[in-house]
């Protein structure tokens, strides 16, 4: 008989808050929000984006804190055991919950080797390498030639590239390695505050720009935050703008990925999670909406007026991050000060995303095997070691591309889905009330009882077919992938494939490991 | 900007801040609080 092995826990709460906020709190705030909301009506964008935050975001935030804390108390950590727990009945639901551990780690892949760019793009603010670069055509090249895409006479080599992804790996799996208390949360409680910090110095710096340029006064910060937040109530009229504001609320909320419900597993049965679950969520929108929204869109706008910038907005998150902002901050004064701050910060976010990201396919190994923490991480490291060489040597077949699909789109819905379904309608609403309310700080208003069970299903079904049929056919049948790069696609697909079938027998196995040693018990 | 701007960057922060500022004021109140 194995004796019951001791469980890691939370230090604090404040520890848990920030730790689920670190990993909701990445990219997306500072580059994807403004970007979106820019380009899809301004202030307008707002309606759809507060219905969707109130009706999809912050339920779903409830549901998997309350789905992990139930699923901890029978030892589960990851959503085939948690799911398990809720329908001990059903012997497939715990295949359905491999999701929550392949989807983490397949954006952990690729998502390691983008946050290392953000610290090598702090290392170059400091050390001056592009502060020379004064138009869009040279900051590209700039990134590409890094991003080993192109040799030129910026970088001859994928050498720097590959040096600060080892260092950025290294320092993840070191972070997972000392756990939930020793790592993870001591990272969290020094990193979040240091990156709130940052943003707020930079948010003072863009504020006071006033109008720099004084030959173009329409070129002030006022039409900078005009340009974001000016209502256009004529895209609210559009389909494509809702499914956009939905869009944003659930990937910067990092629900349907797996993670909340893994970092809640580490809870106690009569810890909060409905005061402790929002605080994470509106800590989260803080970030998006008063600091994401207040910095790169009103610079950009001063720096490259009114014209320029409807084309920045519409560039894509990376375009914005490594070539529009770097030029913004070339213009400031103490150009390298102000440049390490951005990315420093993005480099901030990004990590208390990633550790987030290795602990579901960690906590697998350690809850269901039995394996010491120490090996579960150092296993984890060395898989994930090989699969990232794809990532940084087929970057330019659009492998990262691939991965951000299936692991950080698809499957994230999809997860979001089922897991709402059998919340609501499986484990039952009266008990997923109870549950939700066990040791709670909060009273969560009645309304959500009727919300959580009608109408997140239905905005998640609603979104989940029209994402299928408007956006993922195309992807999903390569319409707009380059002959040459569909071999990579097809490869990535079947690597996909195949760790999604590895997770599934280790998944059976665990449970007859566990059957047996019921058995020898009884 | 525009005055309909000032209202939906007002109406915005408002709402966040608002419930950014319950959610924290709740926690450090609580006299358990680790």
């Amino acid at each position: 008989m194995r004796a019951a092995k001791k469980r890691d826990t939370w230090g604090s709460r404040l520890g848990v808050i920030m730790a689920v906020a670190g990993s909701a709190i990445g990219l997306g705030n500072f580059l994807r929000f403004p970007a979106k909301a820019a380009s899809n009506g301004g202030g307008a964008f707002m309606i759809p984006y507060f219905i969707s935050l109130f009706l999809l975001g912050i339920p779903l935030m409830w549901i998997e804190w309350t789905l992990g804390r139930f699923g901890g108390g029978f030892e589960h950590g990851t959503a085939p055991g948690i799911f398990h727990s809720i329908w001990q009945k059903n012997r497939f639901i715990k295949y359905f919950g491999i999701i929550g551990i392949f989807g983490p780690l397949v954006i952990f892949i690729y998502y390691t080797y983008i946050e290392s760019w953000t610290l090598a793009y702090s290392f170059f603010s400091l050390a001056g390498k592009y502060g020379h670069l004064a138009d869009q055509g040279a900051m590209q090249s700039f990134l590409r030639g890094f991003q080993g895409l192109e040799k030129n006479q910026y970088f001859n080599s994928l050498g720097p590239a590959y040096l600060f992804f080892l260092f950025t790996f290294i320092l993840n799996i070191w972070v997972i390695y000392y756990g939930i208390k020793g790592g993870i949360e001591k990272v969290c409680k020094c990193a979040m505050p240091l990156l709130f910090i940052f943003a707020f110095v930079l948010l003072i710096r863009v504020i006071t720009l006033g109008t720099p340029d004084i030959t173009k006064p329409a070129w002030n910060i006022y039409n900078g935050f005009g340009f974001l937040w000016n209502p256009d109530f004529s895209a609210l009229k559009s389909a494509k703008v809702w499914l956009e504001a939905a869009g944003q609320i659930f990937f910067t909320l990092s629900v349907g990925i797996g993670v909340i419900l893994t970092y809640a597993s580490y809870l106690s049965k009569g810890d909060d999670v409905v005061l402790s679950g929002l605080t994470a969520a509106s800590t989260n929108e803080f970030a998006e909406v008063i600091l994401g929204g207040s910095i790169i869109i009103p610079a950009a706008f001063i720096f490259f007026g009114p014209v320029d910038i409807q084309s920045i907005a519409r560039s894509g998150v990376f375009n914005l991050g490594f070539v529009t902002m770097p030029l913004v901050l070339n213009k400031f004064p103490l150009a390298a000060v102000f440049g390490f701050l951005w990315f420093f910060l993005l480099f901030l976010a990004g990590v208390t995303s990633s550790v987030s990201l290795a602990q579901p396919a960690v906590a697998f190994l350690e809850d269901e095997f039995d394996i010491s923490r120490k090996k579960a991480v150092i296993i984890f490291g060395a898989i994930c070691f090989i699969l990232c060489q794809a990532v940084i040597f087929f970057l330019k077949h659009g492998v990262v591309d691939e991965l951000d699909f299936w692991g950080g789109t698809f499957f994230l819905v999809l997860f979001a889905t089922i897991e709402t379904i059998l919340f609501a309608w499986v484990f039952g609403m009266e008990n997923a009330w109870d549950e939700i309310h066990r040791g709670a700080d909060m009273r969560v208003p009645g309304v959500y009882k009727f919300i959580i069970k009608y109408i997140t299903p239905l905005f998640l079904f609603f979104i989940l077919g029209m994402w299928f049929v408007q956006e993922w056919l195309p992807i999903i049948f390569m319409k707009n992938t380059a002959l040459a790069d569909r071999p990579f696609i097809l490869a990535t697909r079947a690597g996909l494939l195949l760790i999604f079938l590895i997770l599934a027998i280790l998944v059976k196995i665990a449970w007859r490991r566990k059957k047996l040693e019921a058995e020898k018990i009884r | 900007m525009k005055s309909g701007g000032w209202v939906f960057l007002a109406v915005s922060w408002g709402i966040i801040l608002g419930l950014a500022a319950l959610c924290f004021i709740k926690i450090f109140s609580r006299k358990e609080l680790r």
